[in-house]
């Protein structure tokens, strides 16, 4: 049997539904597990163990007399700690916000709680979601459970090194130029920035008002589409939710029904010339081709604005926004910031509206040559990271990696986008490819990563720890 | 760039307590800002709009 740590979410609800573990158990086990693991990874800010118990007893007594509510149902979930969790503060990982005390869940959490879901505790983010990994902030920052020498992506850092680590199966992230799939990528695990507003962000610490997105960080493609059912929908408090998702549910629906006839546009400009990528990288991409062509897709290649003007554009809007929200606080508590989330938000100081609205401008032609391309073929394939995890306390290696990636085009563009894992690099740590759908068409984006997943079993292989 | 012209954008901007605390973080941030700023083809095409585009009666 599978060790229960090693559980997926539709393991676990399986076996809750056949009376062969009770969520009790499984929270116990996991409980165990983070005790002996996160002294070393530092995933959690803050385990709510007590409230988690007592949440597991009354969510076995209900499964027990017969109302089990769904997949989610008794299942433990990490929040990353810029999302309101009610009784909790929210710290953003940061000395401003040390005692920001949420009062109430924000709309994401009251979803998964009415699932089911179990909310474990809060997690190891970079501060306010830009400025990590840091050593000069309250709490330490998270470690990636296949080296804990290297450091596990981020910003959701604390959600990937847990769900990677065995410690909940599924975590909430946010991405606003990557956050949810930098740490499914350096972690090995699968991550999905959704369709912008497809979740509700009310409740959720803002860094940049248009290209902020919550997302699930799971272990398996199929989890990522039990938790996106539960948190997906309108939310006519957030201004920025879509009224008219068209999406169809479950997202899961076409998970067993292969690529035969699936177009795969395959944007290798990204990682050959625009950002050329490690040579593992690279070829684990081209891998990932041929494996969708031998199930029965047409791969062909699709152009792309520059990666380099994506990121600058994604750059401008972010500082720009980002700016509006920390300008009190960078004039006067400018000390209270790691150097990293200082030196990331004070760039917003300097542009100008010309340069804002230029680059939302630029944005609207980008957003048209991804819809164009996605006339033409059902999904694309490109990379995720450029390279594997760095050390995390080589600043200099982590810098120059950090922003070699493909993941701020889907910000800029708010089209859903999915890492996982593609192999492993010779140093032991995880290679990634990102997946691209249309917009509200997250099923058919999880029926192709599916199929990668099951073809590879890339999924299956475990860090070397606890 | 250029070093005085910094300072004049930084205190313009209320940022003195950085300024006087971290000079460094500031000066490149700001190096950050002129980059980023002059990486985009901003369209030349006036009738190119921003997104998102303004759309009464829809939201709130």
């Amino acid at each position: 049997m599978t060790a229960l740590h090693w559980l997926s979410i539709a393991e676990a609800s399986q076996a809750f539904a056949a009376r062969a573990l009770s969520p009790v158990e499984l929270l116990s086990s996991l409980l165990e597990r983070i005790g002996r693991l996160d002294p070393r990874l530092h995933a959690f800010i803050r385990l709510d163990a007590d409230a988690a118990m007592e949440a597991a007893r009354a969510v076995e007594k209900e499964i027990a007399a017969g109302r089990k509510r769904g997949p989610l149902h008794g299942v433990p979930i990490g929040v990353k700690d810029i999302i309101d969790v009610a009784g909790l503060p929210t710290t953003c990982h940061s000395k401003i916000l040390l005692d920001n005390m949420a009062k109430q869940d924000a709309v994401v959490i009251g979803r998964l709680r009415q699932a089911g879901a179990i909310i474990i505790g809060k997690l190891s983010t970079h501060e306010f979601a830009i400025g990590g990994p840091s050593f000069d902030l309250p709490f330490p920052p998270a470690r990636n459970p296949w080296n804990p020498d290297h450091h596990p992506g981020g910003s959701s850092s604390g959600s990937g090194a847990g769900v990677c680590a065995g410690l909940f199966p599924g975590a909430l992230g946010s991405d606003t130029g990557g956050s949810v799939r930098n740490p499914a990528s350096a972690c090995g695990i699968v991550g999905l920035k959704p369709t912008y507003g497809l979740v509700s962000r009310r409740g959720v610490f803002p860094l940049s008002f248009t290209l902020d997105h919550v997302g699930p960080l799971t272990r398996s493609v199929a989890d990522v589409g039990l938790m996106l059912d539960a948190m997906a929908g309108y939310d006519g408090a957030d201004v920025g939710s879509a009224a008219s998702a068209s999406s169809a549910r479950p997202f899961g629906h076409m998970l067993d029904r292969g690529v035969r006839g699936l177009r795969v546009g395959f944007v290798r400009h990204f990682h050959e010339s625009d950002m050329p990528a490690d040579a593992a990288v690279a070829t684990a991409l081209e891998e990932a081709a041929r494996v969708l062509q031998t199930e029965g897709a047409d791969v062909r290649n699709v152009t792309l604005p520059s990666l380099n003007e994506f990121a600058a554009v994604n750059r401008v809007i972010l500082c720009s926004e980002s700016w509006s929200i920390h300008a009190r606080w960078l004039r006067d508590r400018p000390g209270d910031y790691g150097q990293l989330a200082r030196r990331r938000l004070l760039p917003g100081a300097f542009m100008g509206a010309g340069a804002y609205v230029g680059a939302q401008r630029r944005r609207l032609q980008m957003i048209a040559a991804v819809e164009d391309a996605l006339r033409d073929v059902d999904v694309l394939l490109c990379a995720s990271s450029m390279d594997p995890a760095s050390r995390i306390e080589d600043a200099e290696e982590t810098q120059r990696t950090y922003s070699r990636q493909a993941r701020t085009p889907f910000n800029v563009t708010g089209h859903p986008a999915l890492a996982m894992m593609s192999g492993l690099a010779s140093n032991g740590l995880p290679l990634s490819v990102q997946f691209v759908g249309r917009y509200f068409d997250e099923a058919m984006l999880l029926r192709v990563a599916a199929v990668y997943e099951h073809a590879t079993e890339w999924h299956k292989r475990r860090p070397p720890i606890g | 760039m250029d070093q005085q012209l910094v300072a004049a954008l930084a205190r313009a901007a209320g940022l003195e307590k950085a300024l006087a605390e971290f000079p460094e973080d500031v000066a490149a941030a700001a190096a950050q800002a002129l980059n980023n700023a002059g990486a985009i083809q901003v369209p030349e095409d006036p009738a190119v709009e921003p997104w998102p585009p303004m759309r009464a009666g829809t939201g709130l």
